[in-house]
């Protein structure tokens, strides 16, 4: 009898000790959701993600990171559908960059009653119910081109500003951010325009740009646009009016190779940058932590830099500008 | 069949026939599902009531739209202009909404905004003799632009009110209850089902579908048909577009780019000819499940985008491609 007992335990130490393993061996699978699978600042996102996985994996931390975008781009309904087929299919963690800051609340919601913890990234949403908002500080990104517009228009001159979209949060943020700034520090800067808006594609803001530069295109001295799109839309309507290369000044946001190479031809003298690839790692170590009962700040900043034709050979600005996305991405 | 009696076996072949033809969006349906329930990877979580109800509220909109497009196809026309219709309802909802008309008016209002596009469509195709593609097509730019230009290029955001409860999932861990949405779909395909097969309205609409000449020689009057087919459908586009918005709980002038297509496909599945005279209601249902089904398990399983909208590609030339081949077969 006692032969069966000591047996009977040693099969349930056993058997214990299995499961222990199994549970550790059991991976973490993260979701991670963006806007959109096309555009460059998405890849390098990806990269950042794919990075995490490596080295927590290389820690001996278990962790799938699946990659999905929504079927059309910047198409809401497809995004909802995409938390909701990873909420019931039931993965360890969802990070996500909602496409909308109101239509992606109840979604998010839901996927948080059926136990599925969800982290912002890149845009904000409106709810306070999520794990942690990981992305850029937008508001410091204006204020790092507003100091810089000061310093090349020594503190006096017009200039003009080219919003995004209404509606926007992030690229609101960097106008707040420009506006603001200006406004403390440099008074004898004067805004010419201030209420346009460059739309979605290059064409909307190249057209916007031409519109704008054909009234106040002998007045203005300094330009900010506050993305890539709008970057590029309005450096090349300054080059069809003979004003390009410095005589206005041209600071951008955000890193496309069309407008770096507008720097290294000297027609822009500031770009803005994000972090992308920190921002996928982020996003994915978080999570981690969050799912293995660590607590995490609720805010996280991914970091803005300011890149000039001065500072862009640099190293560590030269992989802000090209990402190393194949080294994680094949 | 030119002899007059034909033999029984013939009657035979011709049944059978028609079971195969009924039940062939069934069969396609339980081969979706049997494929991704047959992977370990993806089964425990797909073949669970949660996800079904995830797949069934995700249906709706293009269900809703399937149910008046089998209408149109069957009568042998089409209509491009779903997914802008959707669009511009759901912002004139949004808006209605945000200017402090009851949730009940909203959306008794919105449905007839839908069906008043449908009846300008209707009238342009029967008055002028106009191509329906070419219609629609049109219908197509103009909605969209007048969506965009109602929301003043942006998103319209609204209080909350009891609309937005159509779409809301509780209870996300079991099947039941299932959103209003869903009931609401499975209410009127019952309804139209029996339209389709039991009424004048319904027999006409076939008729006319297939040939058009032979309905307007028996007696049908087939332009006001046409007039009264489209516009019932834009009532259907309509309602999509409540349901769009009350998912999302804003108006998007920007959503369901294309999703005509999602629509056309789904009834194509549920074996209607686009030359018109064959189709059914249950069958577009199905065709609809079948590529939200598709979607979402190529989705758990971790497909790439690209590869999903290849397979779904896939399935609509095959599912067409075996119609025509039975149907041959057949003659």
């Amino acid at each position: 009898m006692s032969h069966f007992y000591r047996r009977a335990f040693c099969a349930l130490l056993l058997s214990a000790f299995v499961q222990v393993t199994f549970a550790a061996d059991k991976p973490y699978t993260i979701a991670v959701i963006p806007k959109g699978t096309t555009h460059e600042f998405w890849k390098s996102v990806h990269a950042g993600a794919v990075k995490a996985e490596r080295e927590l994996k290389e820690k001996g931390v278990n962790v799938e990171v699946i990659w999905k975008g929504p079927l059309r781009e910047d198409d809401r309904d497809q995004q909802i559908q995409v938390i909701e087929n990873f909420m019931t299919r039931r993965v360890s963690g969802i990070a996500l960059a909602p496409l909308d800051s109101q239509a992606m609340v109840a979604p998010v919601l839901n996927a948080q009653r059926a136990k599925v913890p969800v982290l912002i990234f890149d845009s904000g949403l409106n709810t306070d119910k999520y794990v942690s908002f990981v992305a850029t500080d937008n508001h410091k990104g204006g204020e790092l081109a507003a100091e810089r517009m000061g310093e090349l228009l020594g503190g006096k001159g017009n200039v003009l500003l080219l919003r995004y979209a209404v509606g926007s949060a992030s690229t609101e943020a960097r106008e707040a951010g420009f506006l603001e700034t200006l406004a403390a520090k440099f008074p004898n800067i004067k805004i010419v325009s201030s209420d346009q808006y460059a739309g979605p594609t290059r064409e909307t803001a190249y057209q916007a740009s031409q519109n704008l530069l054909n009234r106040f295109g002998r007045e203005v001295n300094g330009i900010f646009t506050v993305n890539e799109n709008s970057t590029v839309g309005m450096t090349k309507a300054l080059k069809d009016i003979g004003k390009a290369a410095g005589q206005v000044k041209m600071l951008g946001f955000d890193s496309g190779e069309q407008s770096v190479a507008d720097m290294k031809k000297g027609d822009v003298q500031g770009l803005v940058v994000q972090d992308p690839m920190r921002m996928g790692y982020l996003s994915v170590t978080t999570m981690v932590k969050h799912l293995q009962g660590e607590k995490v700040e609720t805010r996280i900043d991914t970091g803005v830099h300011l890149i000039t034709p001065e500072n862009m050979d640099q190293p560590e600005m030269k992989e802000l500008l090209h990402p190393p996305v194949e080294k994680y991405l094949n | 069949m030119t002899s007059p009696t034909p033999p029984i076996s013939l009657h035979q072949h011709v049944s059978l026939r028609k079971f195969i033809a009924f039940f062939g969006p069934f069969i396609g349906l339980a081969l979706v599902i049997a494929i991704f329930s047959a992977m370990p990877s993806v089964r425990p979580y797909f073949l669970t009531g949660a996800n079904f109800k995830v797949i069934f509220t995700q249906t709706v909109v293009v269900a809703i739209g399937a149910l008046g497009m089998t209408m149109i196809i069957i009568s042998g026309g089409i209509d491009l202009s779903f997914g802008s219709l959707v669009a511009l309802t759901s912002v004139v909802g949004a808006q209605l909404l945000k200017h402090h008309v009851s949730p009940l008016n909203t959306a008794v209002l919105t449905i007839l905004a839908g069906g008043i596009v449908g009846l300008v469509n209707g009238s342009l195709i029967a008055g002028f003799r106009m191509m329906p593609f070419i219609v629609t097509l049109g219908m197509m730019g103009i909605a969209r632009g007048t969506a965009k230009w109602l929301a003043d290029s942006s998103t319209v955001n609204m209080p909350g009110t009891a609309l937005d409860n159509l779409m809301f999932q509780d209870d996300p861990e079991h099947f039941f209850p299932l959103p209003m949405g869903v009931w609401i779909v499975a209410g009127l395909t019952c309804a139209m089902s029996l339209i389709m097969r039991r009424t004048v309205f319904g027999r006409h609409i076939f008729a006319i579908g297939s040939n058009e000449a032979a309905a307007r020689l028996c007696g049908i009057r087939v332009l006001w048909q046409k007039v009264f087919i489209y516009s019932f459908a834009g009532l259907f586009f309509g309602l999509s577009g409540v349901i769009q918005f009350s998912r999302l709980s804003q108006g998007d002038p920007s959503v369901a780019v294309g999703q005509e297509l999602d629509v056309i496909a789904a009834v194509v599945i549920g074996g209607a000819s686009l030359n018109g005279g064959s189709g059914s209601i249950l069958g577009s249902i199905i065709g609809a499940l079948i590529i939200q089904i598709l979607r979402n398990g190529s989705n758990q399983m971790g497909l790439p985008t690209f590869m999903q909208e290849i397979l779904i590609g896939i399935i609509i030339i095959l599912a067409v491609g075996l119609d025509k081949l039975r149907q041959r077969r057949a003659h």
